[in-house]
């Protein structure tokens, strides 16, 4: 927990010394329309690494009530890694599958593996509930989602 | 003369949020809104976010009244799950569970239901009073502010966060800060000139608010409740009319408690940066104090139920005050709804009462009609709520994910954005971890170009004199109590370095 504590706060660091030579490459001082357009970020990203500073030196200075606990418990990596995975492989392939099949595939899969379902019950959610949203939000509040092209392909034949 | 015409605004807004269409919308955000509460890993303030793109295609009265009823919804409906399964639903449930679930693991279920749902009830309604009466002057003053006078009472906004809102405030500023940030990527608002996009096209229409709010709070509650790992070990609920009658006979004895509760958590709730769940909080460590048997707390004391309650409801309904009057939202929640006024294509503040009297009295009239319904629909529909809770979390998750990823789409049309709501997702998971509070950032984005105009047009008026928020009373004494929230957590800490250290106070949830 200490490691990454001290870790984050130095990523922040960097974060806000990167951010303050992007404010640097904008006017910062006083201009002809008043304050410069790279005055207030200038002056939010210094704010920024001031903290971080604060936050790092703190960190490693002073113990950590919880410093030996590791920062994701073990036993939890595998679950998180389940949900995560899905989605990261779900939004790369969403110019493919879109949001509802995508989403079809992904109930599917953690549903049956995470789940432990019947097939039937596995099947049954899993087009139910996509029909369900894309009913409404296509449909009824007629907001387009990315269908990708298989869907495409199925619906307009395009 | 101004309570006549304040009556007359809220006959006229009653009148509003009874008409057929509204009242229909009423009851669909109070049902989805409860839904939205007992459902854990899915909170009033993603679920918020993720029915934003719904209300693009309707009025800015009919979209602000299902928004607000859904908040109602998701505070009466946290209370179910804290007392039926030990498990809050929303974080302002939290307190509620303390005596909640004792009471109903004694076969007291509908005690404490009935005590969760009226006291909630009462709260509100006490609050939505004091809301009337409050909001109009309120708006009327501010209507007299120049910059100077806005960007200080920004400022005092942001200070409350530090001050008050407990934990690291080297955290809470760099929170702050960094919310502030976010809203500078994209085009100035003065200058139209491209700037903080790092040399990426894509970062150039800026960063979007809903997009960055259901990763934060969607994705990354995802990720908690699938590390803490959910069990559901729930109590069946039945709700009979004896409960109800039995549980109110008992109320006129907590009196005391109920009104410290709602003037306590409508006070913390009109607190930019504070929000329902540091009311509920405080209201219970309160009740208990003042309690002739504080050691009965913890154990099934209804009155542990009655002060958190009463408390979040009436924060909930305060945190709305300073939205519609100031334009500065008092939770994460209310920040979600005011991102929406924007997109409705309303400027948030005082104006909204001279120019858009329906939307802000359409409000507050569904205040009214929403609360006096929602106590009835809980009432009643408990069994059918608490059988929500049987959806297996196989089912919920990835429909979670799926309803995130419609909404952060349809804020923009922009598939990238999906990379943004994942990976605001991550870092939100990270924050909460190390205990970045995540209410300053999500309030400061949405503040941000608002801040920045009123910073840059004061200093405009002066010339670049700072001096400029010195010299004006109003804005000096804002300042001057920013200065004071700033310095509180230092004042505290070294308290606290002499005395023996207190137990840290949570409050970055809600």
């Amino acid at each position: 927990m200490r490691r990454a504590e001290t870790l984050f706060a130095l990523l922040l660091v960097v974060g806000a010394g990167v951010g303050v030579r992007e404010a640097l490459r904008l006017p910062v001082g006083w201009t002809a329309a008043g304050p410069g357009s790279g005055f207030f970020p200038l002056l939010l990203t210094l704010g920024v690494a001031f903290n971080a500073i604060l936050i790092l030196g703190k960190s490693v200075r002073t113990a950590h009530p919880q410093a030996s606990e590791p920062f994701i418990p073990r036993t939890a990596f595998g679950p998180l890694l389940v949900v995560f995975l899905p989605m990261l492989a779900v939004i790369a392939l969403i110019d493919y599958l879109g949001i509802y099949l995508g989403g079809a595939v992904y109930l599917a899969g953690y549903t049956r593996f995470v789940g432990r379902f019947g097939w039937v019950k596995v099947i049954l959610v899993s087009v139910l509930i996509p029909v369900a949203l894309f009913l409404v939000f296509e449909r009824w509040f007629l907001l387009p989602m990315p269908k990708g092209v298989i869907l495409e392909f199925l619906l307009y034949g395009r | 003369m101004p309570i006549l015409s304040v009556l007359n605004d809220l006959l006229y807004g009653l009148g509003v949020s009874l008409t057929p269409t509204n009242l229909v919308i009423v009851l669909a955000g109070l049902l989805l809104g409860t839904a939205i509460g007992v459902l854990p890993g899915l909170g009033g303030t993603n679920g918020i976010a993720l029915l934003l793109p719904l209300t693009f295609s309707m009025t800015p009265t009919a979209a602000i009244i299902l928004l607000a009823s859904v908040y109602w919804g998701a505070i009466f409906g946290g209370a179910i799950t804290s007392i039926l399964f030990n498990i809050p639903g929303e974080p302002w449930s939290v307190a509620t569970t303390f005596d909640g679930h004792p009471l109903a693991k004694q076969g007291k279920a509908g005690v404490a239901l009935t005590a969760a749902f009226t006291s909630s009830f009462i709260g509100a309604l006490v609050s939505i009073v004091l809301f009337t009466f409050f909001a109009p002057p309120l708006a009327e003053w501010a209507l007299k502010f120049g910059p100077p006078e806005n960007f200080a009472v920004l400022l005092l906004a942001f200070a409350t966060f530090a001050g008050l809102g407990g934990g690291d405030p080297a955290k809470t500023i760099l929170m702050t800060l960094l919310g502030l940030l976010l809203s500078t990527v994209g085009f100035d608002i003065v200058t139209g000139q491209p700037r903080m996009h790092f040399g990426l096209v894509s970062l150039q229409s800026g960063v979007n608010f809903i997009v960055i709010a259901i990763g934060l709070f969607g994705l990354g509650e995802i990720f908690l409740t699938v590390e803490e790992g959910l069990r559901l070990e729930g109590i069946r609920a039945r709700l009979g009319f004896r409960d109800v009658w039995e549980t109110w006979k008992l109320f006129p004895r907590y009196v005391a408690t109920i009104v410290r509760s709602t003037i306590l958590g409508f006070w913390i709730g009109v607190l930019p940066g504070t929000g329902a769940t540091p009311a509920s909080f405080m209201s219970y460590g309160l009740a208990r104090q003042f309690s002739k048997h504080p050691e009965r707390f913890g154990k099934g004391e209804v009155e542990g139920v009655i002060a958190p309650e009463t408390a979040a409801h009436a924060a909930g309904i305060g945190a709305l005050l300073p939205m519609i009057t100031l334009g500065i939202p008092g939770s994460p929640t209310a920040a979600v709804m005011m991102a929406g006024f924007f997109i409705w294509g309303l400027n948030p503040g005082a104006l909204l009462f001279t120019e858009h009297r329906e939307f802000v009295w359409g409000l507050i009239g569904s205040m009214y009609v929403a609360n006096v319904v929602g106590v009835v629909l809980v009432l009643t529909l408990v069994p059918v709520f608490a059988a929500i809770n049987r959806i297996p979390f196989s089912v919920l998750a990835p429909l979670i994910v799926i309803l995130s990823s419609i909404g952060a789409f349809a804020a923009n049309n922009q598939l990238l954005d999906l990379w943004f709501m994942l990976g605001s997702g991550v870092l939100g998971y990270v924050f909460k971890k190390l205990r970045y509070p995540l209410a300053p950032l999500v309030v400061a984005l949405v503040l941000g170009d608002m801040t920045e105009q009123a910073l840059r047009q004061s200093l405009i008026m002066s010339q670049g004199s700072p001096a400029i928020f010195f010299n004006r009373p109003i804005a000096l004494t804002f300042i001057v109590g920013s200065l004071l929230l700033f310095a509180l957590p230092v004042i505290r800490s070294v308290r606290r370095r002499q005395a023996t250290s207190a137990p840290e106070r949570t409050a970055d949830r809600e």
